[in-house]
């Protein structure tokens, strides 16, 4: 007499499906990383194998000892970088955070149809902004520097932090606003010492949103930055390593790395308010 | 110290009224509780007075200067929030302070004015304490302390109690009435209990829908409701209704349904023949019923016959709920005696104890 298959196999087979789902999904987004990883201990001669390996039989660090030692201004991208992006960051939060208060607590006219049209900004495609903003900056005479630069990941950073920051403010309880109100603060003081401090998490995540995303732009330091010395460190992986008759593959990889790490340091850092952030408001008492 | 007038204040929210023409007046240093069921706008009233909101229409004066420009800060004006509203970031020394800060007082006035506050409220020892390490009790004295330790004119409490257990809230509403006896504010308190606002108030405005229905003390809305709904709202359990009849003779005047008789005193027999009306709501308070035996029934002057549709025992005494024809009644009743759910008896009551309402308006006449 034939059984149908009971529940615990179900549930077994289940639990196998589930698992090898999450293994499919973790390779699809870890192997290249590892590969990167593993490329940039590679020696040249087997990072350029035809039969490539799985993991650098000679590990060496020769390939980020040459990032800072060889005729590469490497350290000048990676300084570039990050004083750009990280200012781009301050300003974008400190300009972000009273808009998306006045956004959040003040009932004015046409109120919606100013914060989407803030959001609208966002929708655009970063290469549609690509052209007025470097006959802006060319008039300015910001092209070039670091200044036009920050001013460029602003742009595009700015949107997305005054959404961000104003669901982190709706989620305040008024009343500790209008408590203040009523011992006597004004609207910029309330902002400054009460709600400010009550969002700290939110202008770190935010901050390091923005930071992300600049420090991921490839396309504007390419547009505005002309001399080499003065590129951001993705940029310069590309103009640099990838030659028309010869790559260095290990040399990009470690510079790859180098790009990637404050990166995934800063997500972790931030990455449960970063979920919260996003989230926020979605259900009744997040 | 000050007095609060409101004249025929109104608001709207989008052109959807949640005010309508309130008028109310408030003494200085009088303790005045508004009371209505959720949506009746009181609390929106609060607001109004505590410049939170702005009038759509009508006056608000504090000592006879018309303050409806006048902004949040500038009222010397004090609130205390369902919710407490402290300032999550601050030690409990520094909410207190935050306001005094703002005044430019000096930091020993401040450190002075903060501990005697402190000491009254009994939470010295939490004045280093965030508000998320405090119970709901202590984070309540501290709202408390906030609003008095700036010695304000006037003192709003937004149903401060809502949020404590039964216990703790029977002791804090003894706190609140010594705090505002210690202080020389003007209070108002906004409740939805009604025996909160029967217990503090030193007069208590009644609100349902965006009107104010009757303000007066505690007594004058328990023995006097001006119409039907402040008559159900006051009192626990809630006045019974019957609808009645008018039979007039010339030798008496009865009030009659199925089941039910009424021979009414001269002072409501005189009421009713001035009135037109030949329908007329008869209320009774729970505590003025009894129950009576079928002889008891022929000689009362009120006489109700129906059946017990459920028995809440209380310890100390129990409450019948009476179904009769028109209506429904509860009557207060001591426990010895035994009644049971669909058990049918005669409730009596004197003539005086009788409210009567206008059917169609719910006025009371009088």
């Amino acid at each position: 007499m034939k059984h149908p298959p009971d529940s615990a196999t179900w549930r077994r087979s289940g639990r196998l499906i589930r698992a090898a789902a999450i293994v499919a999904a973790l390779a699809w987004s870890l192997v290249p990383i590892y590969w990167m990883l593993a490329t940039s201990l590679k020696t040249e001669i087997e990072a350029t194998r035809l039969d490539p390996t799985l993991w650098p039989h000679a590990p060496t660090l020769a390939n980020y000892r040459g990032l800072f030692g060889g005729s590469l201004p490497f350290l000048s991208f990676f300084t570039n970088t990050v004083i750009t992006c990280l200012v781009t960051a301050v300003v974008a939060v400190v300009l972000a955070t009273p808009a998306a208060y006045a956004l959040s607590r003040a009932r004015f006219r046409l109120r919606a149809a100013f914060g989407y049209s803030i959001l609208v900004f966002r929708m655009l495609p970063l290469v549609v902004l690509l052209a007025p903003l470097y006959l802006l900056l060319l008039n300015v005479h910001l092209l070039d520097s670091y200044a036009g630069l920050i001013v460029g990941f602003t742009t595009f950073g700015l949107p997305f932090a005054v959404w961000m920051l104003k669901s982190f403010i709706d989620a305040l309880p008024p009343e500790i606003e209008e408590a203040a109100r009523i011992d006597g603060y004004p609207r910029w003081q309330i902002l400054l010492k009460v709600v400010a401090p009550l969002i700290v998490p939110g202008l770190l995540t935010t901050g390091t949103f923005v930071f992300m995303e600049a420090w991921n732009n490839l396309i504007y330091p390419l547009t505005f930055v002309t001399t080499l010395e003065k590129q951001t460190l993705p940029a310069a992986l590309v103009l640099t390593f990838t030659g028309q008759f010869k790559t260095d593959w290990g040399g990009m990889m470690a510079a790859a790395a180098i790009t990637t790490l404050p990166l995934m340091i800063a997500f972790f850092a931030v990455q449960r308010s970063m979920v919260r952030g996003l989230t926020s408001g979605a259900v009744a008492g997040a | 110290m000050a007095s609060i007038s409101l004249r025929n204040v109104e608001k709207r929210y989008d052109d959807v009224p949640v005010l309508r023409d309130c008028n109310l007046d408030i003494r200085d240093r009088e303790f005045v509780v508004l009371v209505g069921p959720s949506g009746s706008g009181k609390t929106t009233l609060l607001r109004i007075i505590a410049g939170l909101e702005h009038v759509s229409a009508g006056e608000l004066r504090f000592d006879d200067v018309r303050v409806n420009e006048v902004d949040v800060g500038d009222r010397d004006i004090a609130m205390v929030f369902q919710n407490y509203g402290l300032y999550p970031h601050m030690s409990v020394y520094d909410n207190m302070a935050f306001g005094l800060r703002r005044r430019k007082l000096a930091a020993r006035e401040i450190d002075r004015r903060v501990r005697s506050t402190a000491a009254m409220l009994d939470i010295e020892p939490f004045l280093n304490r965030r508000p998320r390490q405090l119970s709901g009790g202590q984070r309540q004295r501290v709202a408390l302390g906030r609003a008095i330790v700036r010695d304000p004119a006037v003192f709003l409490l937004d149903e401060p109690l809502s949020n404590l257990d039964a216990h703790l809230r029977v002791q804090m509403r003894a706190e609140i009435l010594r705090v505002h006896r210690a202080v020389t504010a003007t209070a108002v308190y906004v409740t939805h209990d009604q025996v909160e606002a029967l217990t503090m108030g030193d007069r208590i405005a009644v609100m349902n829908a965006g009107r104010i229905h009757q303000v007066g003390t505690p007594d004058e809305l328990y023995d006097f409701p001006v119409d039907r709904f402040v008559a159900s709202f006051i009192g626990t359990p809630a006045m019974g209704f019957i609808e009645c009849r008018i039979a007039r003779s010339q030798a008496r005047t009865e009030l009659a349904a199925e089941g039910t008789r009424i021979r009414v005193g001269e002072a409501h027999a005189n009421v009713l023949l001035r009135s037109d009306s030949r329908d007329v709501t008869v209320g009774i308070r729970p505590e003025r019923l009894a129950l009576a035996s079928l002889d008891e029934g022929q000689t009362s002057d009120v006489a109700i016959r129906g059946r017990v549709e459920a028995v809440e025992m209380l310890g100390s005494e129990q409450y019948v709920h009476v179904v009769v024809d028109g209506g429904a009644v509860t009557a207060r009743v001591p426990r010895s005696q035994r009644v049971r759910a669909e058990d049918n008896v005669t409730l009596k009551a004197d003539a005086q104890d009788v409210h009567l309402f206008e059917r169609a308006t719910g006025l009371a006449l009088r």
